[in-house]
């Protein structure tokens, strides 16, 4: 420090220029960084489309006969004695292979009920002395709007799971006490003649946060 | 700045009447320059309202608030939803109940893996359309293992279910023992007497030690300013729940505490089509969620090794 020059007032004078200089140096860049808009992402993100609202909709697969009456909706279909006669239960056909045959009237109903293919009467569930009613197999006359219980009386471990809530949808309030609950009947979601659940198109998937830039075709190698 | 400098550094010392005409321009131009220069490297600044608030910097930490405290806090998250989106939203502090402990129960058997339950995780819960962040991730995975290795999540077939396959819904399992809560340093996140493990998103300091401490992806980190359509924003939010986060937070499925903490379902649980979610107060034997436990074939806590005991539980019928 001896070399110093007791007044460092000279010495420091080139340091301070060079502070200065490098100060404006940075504001400088910084002016141009903010100036073109150089901050942040120089590849925007590309577009990603809304998902479509049908995929957030919470309605059930199916509307039940409950559901058309309390919408009061055109319950013509249900109207069996518009084409039956009363007090002249239906026969049923079918063909060698012991499968029903289903008349052209009901030509939509497509009969799956079971894996076996056995279940194939209709008066297994539909009560044949007034077809506005189902019938249980051990005997319990049941509205459409009961039909929960019909189907209770073969599946009775699915029954148990969806009183307490366990199987099938449910919504609402779990807490019982602040609101009402919605538990949705067997038919809401399966369809009593078919019940399988059908498959569906899946929601989109997530999308990768970046899409990575086509790969270069692989040089023609020898 | 240089200009600044010239002023001491000229070898000739400037007359005391003034200065030449030459070092008054050089002088103001540099002078000019080297201003806008500072301003526009400043103009960052300017945006900082979008960013942080007096009051928001001022906010103290969640549990030491008083009820005016919050009343006020819940205010400026209105008026800065209402600013940003032009919809008055309705942000509420929801409390634990007494007596509840909320689990979760997922039935493998059941699941199609139509994804429904994400979407409506993410229109419930206002969360990033672009860049996406998703609560829930579907797995696909081969039947006959549970090999999370085999895993797909992005696949995009016609028709759900696929033959040979199953799938496995995988959000935060609100832990027991959660390793996140143990690794944040500032301590803005942690476990609620219901279960529920939240976050307060003005405490958060973005270090994003959670979510490598989490083993099961569940927490999700804002890399950018939230994009949220105006139209498809949820109004009816809670300060731990579903209010718009800001760039530099971390978030996680919360259980929709804003739905659950009012006594209803959470949005994954009302729209799941097949029934396979299951939501519930495990201390009432009533509840489902507790029947599940009872009687159901509860196999797995994903990854129980760990230790973390979550509180969602998969499940088989039969």
């Amino acid at each position: 420090m001896a070399d110093q020059p007791p007044n460092a007032r000279n010495g420091k004078r080139p340091k301070t220029a060079l502070v200065l200089w490098g100060l404006s140096v940075a504001f400088a860049a910084l002016a141009t960084v903010f100036g073109l808009n150089l901050w942040g992402y120089s590849n925007p993100l590309y577009p990603i489309a809304l998902v479509d609202r049908a995929f957030l909709s919470t309605d059930t697969n199916r509307r039940s006969y409950a559901d058309l009456v309390r919408a009061k909706e055109d319950l013509s279909d249900f109207d069996c004695y518009a084409c039956h006669d009363k007090g002249k239960p239906p026969t049923l056909r079918f063909d060698d292979h012991q499968n029903l045959i289903i008349p052209r009237e009901h030509s939509d109903i497509v009969m799956g009920h079971g894996e076996h293919g056995r279940n194939n009467n209709c008066f297994n569930c539909h009560n044949e002395n007034n077809l506005e009613l189902l019938q249980t197999r051990d005997g319990r006359v049941l509205k459409f709007q009961d039909s929960p219980q019909l189907c209770g009386s073969c599946h009775g471990p699915t029954y148990e799971d969806w009183e307490v809530g366990a199987h099938g949808r449910i919504s609402g309030y779990w807490d019982r006490k602040l609101g009402p609950f919605k538990r949705q009947d067997c038919v809401n979601c399966h369809d009593p003649h078919s019940p399988t659940f059908q498959g569906r198109k899946p929601a989109p998937g997530p999308h990768p946060l970046h899409v990575l830039p086509p790969k270069a075709p692989p040089a023609a190698s020898d | 700045m240089p200009p600044l400098d010239s002023f001491s550094t000229q070898s000739e010392p400037a007359p005391a009447a003034g200065m030449t005409r030459r070092s008054f321009l050089r002088t103001s131009a540099v002078l000019t320059t080297g201003l806008a220069a500072l301003a526009t490297s400043l103009r960052p600044l300017l945006e900082l309202d979008d960013y942080t608030s007096v009051e928001r910097f001022m906010q103290k930490y969640y549990k030491e608030m008083t009820p005016d405290d919050m009343a006020r806090v819940l205010k400026r998250i209105e008026n800065e939803v209402q600013k940003q989106y032009g919809i008055r939203p309705h942000v509420r502090d929801l409390r634990p109940m007494d007596g509840v402990q909320f689990v979760y129960a997922l039935n493998l058997t059941r699941c199609i893996g139509c994804r429904k339950c994400v979407h409506a995780c993410v229109a419930e819960n206002n969360q990033s359309r672009n860049p996406e962040i998703q609560y829930i991730r579907v797995l696909r995975m081969p039947h006959g293992s549970l090999d999370i290795e085999k895993a797909v999540h992005d696949y995009a077939p016609e028709s759900v279910p696929e033959k040979g396959h199953f799938y496995m819904p995988v959000q935060c399992q609100q832990c027991k023992n959660p390793p996140c809560v143990k690794v944040c340093p500032v301590h803005a996140t942690w476990q609620e007497t219901d279960g529920i493990t939240v976050i307060d998103y003005d405490w958060c300091i973005g270090c994003r030690y959670c979510e490598a401490a989490c083993p099961y992806w569940a927490r999700h980190f804002n890399f950018t300013q939230p994009s949220i359509p105006k139209d498809r924003l949820n109004p009816e939010m809670a300060y731990l729940g579903n209010r718009p986060r800001r760039q530099g937070v971390m978030e996680k499925c919360h259980f929709c505490i804003q739905r659950t903490r009012a006594g209803r379902y959470p949005a994954c649980v009302e729209v799941c089509p097949a029934g396979a979610r299951k939501f519930g107060n495990v201390l009432d034997p009533t509840s489902e969620v507790a029947y599940i436990l009872r009687t159901k074939r509860v196999f797995i806590q994903l990854k129980e090794e760990l230790g973390t005991s979550p509180r969602f539980f998969y499940y088989f019928d039969v």
